[in-house]
């Protein structure tokens, strides 16, 4: 009430009396008092007017029922108003009756920008809000209705609408709206669908099979690869372990599927790697692999299901095949060569040439035709000294408890094979011919070890009990094999003595450099 | 004299043969293609044999399988050495290639009539 409106300013305006009317007054504390006001008007002896009294007659400090319904709507103003929570009721018409602060911060707009307006001029979505509004015309009630409204800056906000009608003798009178905003999390969903779909069509693009399965061993993913390898499309789901027709281990037996390495990666929680299996398709084929299951943990380190790789190994099998055949092969033209010398030799010296040199001849041929043996064994990766050296031993001399093999495991490079080999073919010889072995009392150590971190080798061929020993007077093939042939080819330091006691062969070759250039 | 019969499609190799053969005091027949060897079963008798198992464009088995139904013992010289085989021949002696005189002689002192007991 204004003060012009006071029932003191209407009594004197009037000029009447205004007598026992009810007000309120509110002290500047906030607080209301209730009162009774009469107002006497002053009149001069003349009879005009001088003034008026007023008289207040307070009908109570508190009169509760009136005051607490005053502040309860004070408070639910306050509520709508200053809420947190994004208000507004919109009328029949569709147009916004009243817009909270939060609901006005969330669009970015003035209270008169916004109200009065159609409230679908804020959606982007045309269709959305008509049906929004036919459903609460049809007073239906929405809970979490999502929707896309447009800032006044044209930001896009992603909300989710609540909403329902208040009406009054079955008439809508305004709906009572209530907009969360949820764009915040709607944009980390979509990245995480995205990141989904990256890694889903990372997956998808590898050439290797790959398939996923929950903690049960349920596939939930595979990829086009892994359709492939296995000829069919397992149920996600309901497929367990791996998505194979039939699986057999390497020698053919059958492979239950929750026995397949990938179960055994999930029930025992650990990667399993270096097996291989076979994959039966529906039409018979069969498909040679090596899985990759591993299994799959959250943050947590909790067991959340696994993934597998699939390499097919049919090209590497058929590969391997194709090089054990070419290597057969060689193995076969070489050997057939080497007999074809043998017998060249033998027809050339026919006759001609003492027994002695001819066998002596033979013989080297058989040890190099043994040493090409055991690389083709190896297939042509090096040899094993200890086997390498046993076996010309035993071919050339047959020394038995009287030669004594000593040293660690070492894989001789293929380059040094040969070389070596023919070497120590010639030491073998010469230990039968003039050396430990004509004595039956005489014998041969041989021993080597490793040094330099496994890069040099060391070797030494120590004779003893034989019969005193002289220095050849001529280099034969064995003795320039020996001192300059391996220095030549190998790089190995050499060194041969012939002390009376027996002779002695020591060679120190590096195993990893590069042969001498 | 042990009569040997041997099959060798290399020529070079097959007179090797023959004359290896010979020096250790056996009588040595060489033949080239496992037809030729089938042929001379049928008129010679042999005490034993070495057959190459690859003769270049077939294999030597079906003169294998001749001189098994015959009961004539024999062996294989091969430069694939015993993984050139098959299988079915398992137990049958395999000799490498180039001949080492040594093996040769064991061998047919092994499946055959020693030289000394002439049977003939």
């Amino acid at each position: 009430m204004s003060h012009s409106e006071s029932p003191m300013a209407a009594a004197l305006l009037s000029g009447g009396v205004a007598a026992d009317q009810e007000i309120v007054i509110e002290r500047p504390n906030g607080e209301r008092v209730a009162a009774m006001v009469r107002i006497n008007l002053l009149h001069e002896a003349a009879g005009g007017l001088v003034g008026a009294a007023g008289c207040f007659q307070v009908i109570g400090e508190r009169p509760e029922p009136d005051e607490q319904l005053q502040f309860s709507q004070r408070d639910l103003e306050d509520f709508f108003e200053n809420g947190v929570v994004a208000l507004h009721w919109v009328g029949p018409d569709g147009r916004i009756l009243r817009a909270n602060q939060a609901e006005l911060d969330l669009l970015g707009y003035e209270s008169e920008e916004y109200v009065g307006q159609h409230i679908a001029e804020f959606h982007v979505d045309r269709d959305v809000i008509d049906d929004i509004l036919a459903r609460l015309s049809c007073h239906e009630k929405l809970e979490r209705y999502p929707a896309r409204l447009r800032t006044k800056s044209g930001e896009i906000r992603h909300v989710l609408i609540s909403s329902n009608v208040y009406s009054r003798d079955g008439e809508f009178v305004h709906t009572r709206c209530l907009t969360l905003d949820v764009t915040e999390r709607h944009l980390a969903q979509l990245d995480l669908q995205e990141s989904e779909r990256r890694s889903r069509e990372l997956l998808e693009a590898l050439p290797a099979a790959i398939y996923t399965t929950d903690t049960n061993g349920a596939l939930t993913f595979y990829n086009e690869a892994a359709a492939e390898l296995w000829g069919v499309r397992p149920d996600l789901g309901t497929s367990y372990w791996c998505g194979s027709w039939r699986l057999f281990w390497p020698d053919g037996t059958p492979v239950p599927h929750d026995e397949c390495p990938m179960a055994i990666a999930l029930k025992e929680n650990r990667v399993v790697r270096n097996v291989e299996a076979i994959a039966e398709r529906p039409d018979g084929t069969r498909v040679p692999f090596m899985p990759y299951p591993t299994p799959l943990h959250d943050a947590d380190y909790r067991l959340v299901g696994a993934v597998n790789m699939l390499i097919d190994l049919t090209h590497l099998k058929q590969a391997h095949r194709r090089q054990q055949l070419l290597i057969n092969e060689l193995n076969h033209r070489v050997k057939n060569t080497l007999a074809t010398i043998q017998s060249i030799a033998h027809q050339t010296f026919r006759g001609k040439t003492d027994e002695d040199l001819k066998q002596r001849f033979e013989k080297r041929l058989i040890a190099l035709a043994k040493t090409h043996d055991i690389l083709t064994r190896e297939d042509w990766r090096g040899a094993d000294l200890r086997e390498l050296i046993s076996r010309l031993i035993e071919f050339a001399c047959d020394a038995g408890e009287r030669a004594t093999v000593d040293g660690p495991s070492v894989l001789l490079p293929q380059r040094a094979v040969v070389p070596l080999a023919m070497a120590i073919h010639e030491l073998c010889t010469n230990a039968s011919k003039y050396g430990a072995l004509t004595d039956p009392a005489g014998c041969i150590v041989i021993e080597w070890r490793l040094l330099a971190g496994g890069t040099r080798l060391q070797l030494r061929w120590v004779e003893s009990g034989g019969p005193p020993v002289q220095a050849p007077a001529r280099r034969g093939f064995g003795t320039r094999l020996l001192e300059q042939g391996l220095r030549h080819e190998l790089r190995a330091d050499c060194k041969l003595t012939f002390e009376p006691s027996g002779m002695a062969f020591e060679m120190d070759m590096p195993l990893s450099a590069a042969p001498a250039t | 004299m042990v009569r040997v019969l041997i099959v060798e499609d290399e020529a070079l190799i097959a007179m090797l043969f023959e004359d290896l053969v010979q020096e250790l005091g056996f009588d040595g027949h060489a033949y080239g293609t496992s037809n030729d060897a089938l042929a001379a079963l049928e008129t010679l008798s042999f005490d034993v044999a070495i057959l190459d198992v690859n003769l270049g464009t077939s294999l030597s088995y079906p003169v294998a399988d001749a001189l098994a139904a015959r009961g004539v013992p024999f062996a294989f010289a091969t430069g694939y050495g015993s993984g050139g085989v098959d299988p079915k021949y398992r137990g049958v002696t395999v000799m490498r290639k180039p001949i080492e005189r040594g093996a040769l002689k064991a061998v047919l002192e092994q499946l055959g009539p020693s030289p000394q007991h002439n049977p003939e």
